[in-house]
Parts: C-alpha cells; sequence; structure tokens
C-alpha cells in the first residue's frame, strides 16, 4: 500500500469487483436461499418471542432462527461465548471464503448499529443477581461490544486485518461499502472486505416502538396507508478486489461496484429534511461517483423503510431524479434490519443483477398521492438489469447510494 | 500529498484549551477524581471534566437535550478549528468531512433509556431519549451545529478507534475534493461503565494511574473529547499510521504492538504510549525497548485517565504539542526501574522531529501513527 507522502497527487480510479458475497437474514441463509425467497416474495416476519412485548405496539420482526447459526460453533474458539450476531457474521463469512477461497483483505469495513447489544441487557439485568450472573458479567462485557462481531468472525477463519466498524445508524452497511468501494477505487488497497451486522435488542425494539415508528401492522413500504417499520437482524458480507488484480488471477466476478454517494441531512436528529434533498444529495453523488445519468439507472433498491417520513422524503427525490424507474423495497419481507440493512440489500442488489429479477415491494396496496413512482408490488419480475442503485438512511441524517453493475467481461 | 494537523482541540479533566491542559501537563499535574456512586453500593474513583471546560459550548437546539459527550465533542471540534483559523461557511463545509471516535458512546442516555424499560415496562420508555443513544448522535449534533452535510462517519471500536478514524481521515484525504476533515474522539463516564471495568480486573479503585508499573495496579476512567484537524498545511505532518491489528487474548497484545512499530518503522525521538495500569503497559513496553530503546516515552494518562474513544486523540495531540514546542511534560509516578529510556526533564528543550503514537486498545486492537515536524 502507498503511504499517502509518496502519493504525488489523487490516485488512479481503479475499478472495483465484487468477487464474493455471503448472507444470513430472515429471508435465508446464502445466496441461493435468499434469491428464492425474493422471487417468491415471501414474508419472513415473524412474532417477537425472544424478549417481553406485551407493553409494545409492535409485536412482530425479521428474525433469524438460531437453529440456522448452529453450523457455526466449528470454527469459533469459544462458541459459547459468541453473540449470536456474532454467529452470523461466521456464517456470512464462511460463505464469501468458499467462493473466494484466497482472498486476503488489507482491510475490514463494516457496518452496524448496536453489535452484540443483547449481552449488555443481560449484564444490567444482572446487576441485581447474584454470583452466577457475576461470573458470567466479564464474558458478557468483553463481547457485547459493537466491534467484536466482526473480529470474532475474522478470527474464526484467521483474518487479520484491521477493522473499521462504522456506525452511521441505519446506514451503517452501505456506508461501510461506500468506504470500502473508495478505498480499492483510490488504488491504494486490492483487497477489503466489507458488510454489515445487526441483532435484534430489546433496547433497539422498545426504543422504535416508543418513537412509534414500528408499525402494529404490516410494513407496507411506499404504501399510502403505510403505518412504520419492523425491525429485522441479519449479516452479510462482500469482498471487494481490484478489477483488475481479480481478472488476472482468474477470479470469478459478481459485479462491480461503480458509484457512491454520502450526504448529511442536518435537519433533525430523526426526521429527514422533507424535501428529500438528503436522498437526493446522496443518490446524485453516487451518479456522480459513476459517471452515469439517472436514465442509466435500471432499478432501486429503496431504503423505504415504510414510515411516512422516510418514504416520503425518499420517495420525492427518488420520483424527481428518475423516470420511471423500477423501486422496491424488501424491507417488508424481512424487516430492517439496520446496520446490516445496506449490506444485505447489496447483496439482494447483486442477486438481482446476476438473475435478471426484481425484488418485490410485498404487502403493497396503492400508491402514495404525489408520488408518481414504479413500485415492484407484491410480485417479483424479471427485468433487464445493467445497473442498480441502492440506498440507505439512517437516524442523525446519514445518507448513503451505492451503485452496482453487473459484470460484463 | 501530505496529511498535516492543521488544528487541534480538547476538553479533559484538566480543563479545556489547547494551552491551557498542555501547560497543566507540563506541570505534572494529574486530575483529581471523583467519586461516582452507583445504585448497587460501590463508589467509583473518575476523573470528570470539570464544569467551567464546556462553559463556552454554542447555545445550539441540538445541545439542550444531548449529553455531556455531545458537549464534549462540540468544545474540541469548534477549538480545532479556532486553532486552525479555519471558519466554515457553505464552501468550505461542503470540503470538510467529520470522523467520529466513540468506543461507549452516549452511555448515560442509553443506561437510563434501558433502566426504564426493566423498572417499568416498555411503555415507560422515553422517544426523547432513544436517539440520543444511536452511537452517531453526537456525530450529527455536531456535524449540525458545523455545517457540515457532506462526508460524516462514526466509528466505533476500543481505545484505538480515535488513531484508526485519522487512518480512514487520510483514506478520505485522498479525495481532492476534501481540503480538511476533522476527527473527533469522545467519551463519558458513568458507574455503569466502571462496574463493568471493574468486572473485567481493569480498574483501579483509587487513583493513581501508574504506567509501566509492575505488575500492573489498574486504571481509572475518564471522560472528555479530542479533536485533530487534519489538512494540506501545518508545521506537523502525520508521515504514516499503522491502521491497526488485533490480538485475541491480553497476552498476544505485545506481538500486536510490535507488529504494530514495525509498521511504522523509522526513526522516532519520542513515542506517546497509551500504558494505563494495565495489561497494555507490558505489551507496550516490549515494543518500546525493541524498536525505539533511544526515545523519550511519554504517558499522559496518569494525569488525565483513560477515556477509551478520546485518549488516541489526546495522545496525538500531545505528540503534536511536543514537536510543535519542542516540550516533553513529565510523567508523574513514572518508576525509575521500568527498564525504560529515562523520562524527560519536565520543562527541558528537547530535539524532536519525529513522534510516534502507540495505542493498544483493551479489547483486541491496536494501532499507531507517526508524525513529524517539517
Amino acid at each position: 500500500m502507498p503511504e499517502f507522502s509518496q502519493i504525488k497527487s489523487q490516485l488512479n480510479r481503479a475499478r472495483v469487483a465484487v468477487v464474493a458475497a455471503g448472507i444470513v437474514s430472515p429471508l435465508g441463509v446464502g445466496l441461493d436461499e435468499t434469491l428464492r425467497s425474493l422471487r417468491e416474495g415471501r414474508d419472513c416476519v415473524t412474532p417477537v418471542t425472544t424478549f417481553p412485548i406485551e407493553n409494545c405496539r409492535c409485536k412482530s420482526a425479521g428474525q433469524v432462527p438460531d437453529d440456522w447459526l448452529a453450523d457455526c460453533h466449528e470454527r469459533a474458539r469459544h462458541p459459547e461465548r459468541l453473540h449470536r450476531v456474532a454467529r452470523m457474521m461466521i456464517l456470512a463469512l464462511g460463505q464469501a471464503l468458499t467462493q473466494a477461497p484466497g482472498f486476503v483483505p488489507e482491510l475490514t469495513v463494516v457496518g452496524t448499529t448496536s453489535g452484540g447489544m443483547t449481552f449488555g441487557e443481560e449484564y444490567y439485568r444482572g446487576l441485581k443477581g447474584g454470583p452466577r450472573s457475576a461470573r458470567r458479567a466479564a464474558s458478557l462485557i468483553a463481547n457485547y461490544t459493537p466491534q467484536k462481531p466482526v473480529m470474532d468472525a475474522q478470527e474464526a477463519f484467521g483474518i487479520s486485518a484491521p477493522c473499521q466498524i462504522i456506525a452511521n445508524a441505519c446506514a451503517s452497511g452501505t456506508n461501510a461499502i461506500g468506504h470500502a468501494f473508495d478505498c480499492v477505487r483510490s488504488g491504494r488497497y486490492q483487497c477489503v472486505l466489507t458488510g454489515g451486522y445487526d441483532a435484534l435488542s430489546e433496547l433497539v425494539f422498545v426504543g422504535f416502538d416508543s418513537l412509534q415508528a414500528a408499525t402494529p401492522e404490516r410494513c407496507r413500504p411506499f404504501d399510502r396507508d403505510r403505518t412504520g417499520l419492523v425491525l429485522g437482524e441479519g449479516a452479510a458480507v462482500l469482498f471487494l478486489e481490484n478489477l483488475d488484480a481479480a481478472r488476472n488471477r482468474g477470479a470469478k466476478i459478481l459485479a462491480e461496484i461503480i458509484g457512491y454517494g454520502i450526504s448529511t441531512d442536518n435537519h433533525h436528529l430523526t426526521q429527514p429534511n422533507p424535501s428529500g434533498s438528503g436522498p437526493r444529495q446522496a443518490m446524485e453523488g453516487a451518479l456522480q461517483s459513476a459517471r452515469i445519468k439517472p436514465g442509466e439507472i435500471d432499478y432501486i433498491n429503496a431504503h423505504g423503510t415504510a414510515t411516512p417520513f422516510n418514504d416520503a422524503a425518499e420517495g420525492k427525490a427518488i420520483a424527481e431524479m428518475f423516470d420511471g424507474v423500477p423501486v422496491s423495497s424488501t424491507k417488508g419481507m424481512m424487516g430492517h434490519s439496520l446496520g446490516a440493512a445496506g449490506a444485505i440489500e447489496a447483496v439482494i442488489s447483486l442477486l438481482a443483477l446476476q438473475h435478471q429479477v426484481l425484488p418485490p415491494n410485498i404487502n403493497f396496496r396503492r400508491g402514495d398521492e404525489g408520488l408518481d413512482l414504479n413500485i415492484v408490488a407484491n410480485n417479483s419480475r424479471t427485468g433487464k438489469l445493467r445497473t442498480v442503485l441502492s440506498n440507505s438512511f439512517g437516524f442523525g441524517g446519514t445518507n448513503a447510494s451505492v451503485i452496482i453493475r453487473a459484470n460484463e467481461a | 500529498m501530505s496529511l498535516r494537523v492543521a488544528g487541534m482541540g480538547w476538553v479533559t479533566p484538566l480543563g479545556s484549551g489547547l494551552d491551557h491542559v498542555w501547560g497543566r501537563l507540563l506541570n505534572g499535574e494529574m486530575a483529581k477524581a471523583e467519586g461516582l456512586s452507583s445504585p448497587l453500593g460501590r463508589t467509583h474513583s473518575v476523573f470528570r471534566v470539570p464544569a467551567e471546560a464546556t462553559a463556552q459550548a454554542p447555545a445550539h437546539p441540538r445541545l439542550r437535550r444531548s449529553s455531556a459527550i455531545s458537549r464534549f465533542a462540540v468544545v474540541a471540534g469548534v477549538a480545532a478549528l479556532e486553532d486552525a483559523k479555519l471558519k466554515l461557511d457553505a464552501e468550505t463545509a461542503a470540503r470538510t468531512a467529520l470522523i467520529f471516535a466513540v468506543s461507549n458512546g452516549g452511555v448515560a442516555y442509553t443506561k437510563k433509556f434501558y433502566h426504564e424499560i426493566v423498572e417499568s415496562g416498555a411503555k415507560a420508555a422515553s422517544p426523547l431519549l432513544f436517539p440520543e443513544t444511536v452511537f452517531n448522535a453526537p456525530a450529527s449534533h455536531l456535524a449540525a451545529i458545523l455545517g457540515i452535510n457532506g462526508a460524516s462517519y462514526t466509528l466505533v471500536g476500543d481505545g484505538a478507534v480515535g488513531i484508526l478514524a485519522l487512518k480512514m481521515a487520510e483514506d478520505l484525504m485522498l479525495s481532492e475534493t476534501l481540503d480538511h476533515c476533522l476527527v473527533v474522539g469522545a467519551e463519558e463516564a458513568d458507574w455503569l461503565l466502571c462496574d463493568a471495568y471493574r468486572r473485567w480486573r481493569l480498574l483501579r479503585s483509587e487513583p493513581p494511574i501508574e504506567p509501566f508499573q509492575r505488575p500492573p495496579r489498574g486504571m481509572i476512567l475518564s471522560e472528555g473529547a479530542g479533536a485533530v484537524l487534519l489538512g494540506r498545511d501545518g508545521l506537523v505532518e502525520i508521515e504514516k499510521i499503522a491502521g491497526g491489528t488485533n490480538f485475541g487474548k491480553q497476552r498476544e497484545a505485545g506481538a500486536a504492538v510490535e507488529k504494530v512499530f514495525s509498521e511504522l518503522g523509522g526513526e522516532t525521538d519520542l513515542v506517546v504510549a497509551s500504558a494505563n495500569g494495565t495489561f497494555v503497559d507490558e505489551a507496550e513496553r516490549t515494543a518500546l525497548l525493541r524498536h525505539c530503546p533511544n526515545a523519550k516515552v511519554y504517558a499522559m494518562k496518569g494525569s488525565l485517565g483513560e477515556s477509551v474513544g478520546a485518549s488516541s486523540l489526546w495522545q496525538t495531540i500531545c505528540g503534536v504539542q511536543s514537536l510543535r514546542t519542542q516540550v516533553v511534560p513529565p510523567v508523574p509516578l513514572l518508576p525509575m526501574t521500568n527498564g525504560l529510556p529515562p523520562p524527560a526533564r519536565p520543562t527541558g528543550r528537547e530535539q524532536l522531529r519525529r513522534a510516534v503514537i502507540s495505542v493498544c486498545g483493551l479489547n483486541q486492537q491496536v494501532a499507531g501513527l507517526r508524525l513529524v515536524r517539517n
């Protein structure tokens, strides 16, 4: 890696390949199962059973069953200490390494919002407990930190790359992919591991419920009668590599990332500027970075949380910038997995490109007045896709967009 | 291209103001600990930020309900811009990125929010508190106050996160669309953190922190913020950043620190260490003796405490200040039999051209950087 002081001017704009991807989400484990769920428009939102919700308005979420995670045990040094989100990361990373066994990252950039938060909750509840909870406390403390799941996953596979963990709320995953993309594109790095992870926790679930951002009904992104989000969980990883280097070593190229945009909307801590300026700035930035025009986008995987504020602002920006491009939010099927969402949706976008399928926006009944959007309503469709844009927006006004292009050998 | 320190600001248990705190460090002062009572019946010693240190925080609606960590960050961030004489307008703000480094984050509100859930059920949960529990809330407030509307990132990690943030800033500054990147690390103290680090066997019940003491006797938590504005101009250049490595067990930390020193390479006149009275000290001692046996060593945590997310920014500020002023503060309570080179004389003039910032975190992350005065 060249040192900063040795660089005379801005580095070349290297092309950036995705050479492997792994995913664990309520839609399934692995690319094949995820694709099947997308094609079928499977509703994977189920009643929450892992913590008390009787006093919450919302009762459901997209959840990854624990028995799906059992396979990671053989990989971990102390599987009993692992948080379940670390298990998700181990599975996702394992899938990617199976596709690209020779991939050695120089840097890891991943997104999360709360890491192993449930360990923190258990520790707090245990403070008033007896000696047994005191004995477990040290392990809970050491393993609850947000960076721990990715470090556990790296350790499981003997990877020692430095880890940059981005916590930009719900945009974290897309910010991580975007920054990883910039790192490879600059020419400074050849291989960067990226992705995102988050698991359901009581604190976050109750938090969204208290804001009345979570819905007791079905999650209906971009629907006129939408009433809010449902939460989800999962993990996804992508291996990014300098395209020329990947081709030279004969790697299979899944897709190219060609653009990234980021903006910070200072309107309010939790609400976007209703003008849609934040999403617009991020999407414009991504298009500029990719050096393409809006008309070249064939599909948008929207942030689409189904909250009244988000969908109005994002929908307005999309409607103003793009002319009838197919749009869907996949959160109706699997919930909003926060820091993992951007990474999961990037993998979904990748699958859309590879298999020429438009993922459905389920639970959709009728569009919002004044928003002229071409929603992929309820059922997946086939389409001719070359270039896809994926959005993620979060608390704190963080907005991020990435553009992914089909591999053209 | 070069990456230079254009401005700095800090909020510490010894106050705020670059020269004020630096003067107190040169005098060998140590912050005074306060007792922080927990509802479990235990009192923990911590180094708190005195109220007057944040008195100059701007009156902004974003700070009305925010927790201490946001106020610390804003005061430090604004001070770094002032140190660089940089006024952000729409044009300059668009060419300035923000990276926020944090480990424990807004723990006071997070604890309060969850406490209400545990004690009174979900219906008692406050929708006003929840948004402040999100890791990037302080960065959002700072960006809103400064008018930064482009790239803004919050990085989480252990004590090394500040160096990782500087590394990320270095990568961002490769883009000619940016002139500056403001890197801020911040943390607030709370009894819950003290309880956690105590159970982890890293905390000492009473001050002082004794860097490099054998055996290590534990650390005292502190709070505050450090801000470093990176730009293209400035006396001190960040010559190289070792973006970090990881260790699995505490006994493996020494090898990780050595790896960082090897990566940084080169001659150095000064090492600003992260020694805090824990296993970190031994990990750094070995690397120091092997890689830079003739360098002066400064460890500031005896004076300022262990503020985790803010500490490595404080260390960087100390390194830059030493290169700027050619003076190294004394290390209070440094044992004379520690095997390290003798500490700098309190006000002695040094010949300092290069400094290394060494950071070994408490939870597996290690990183470092090398500064040079040009």
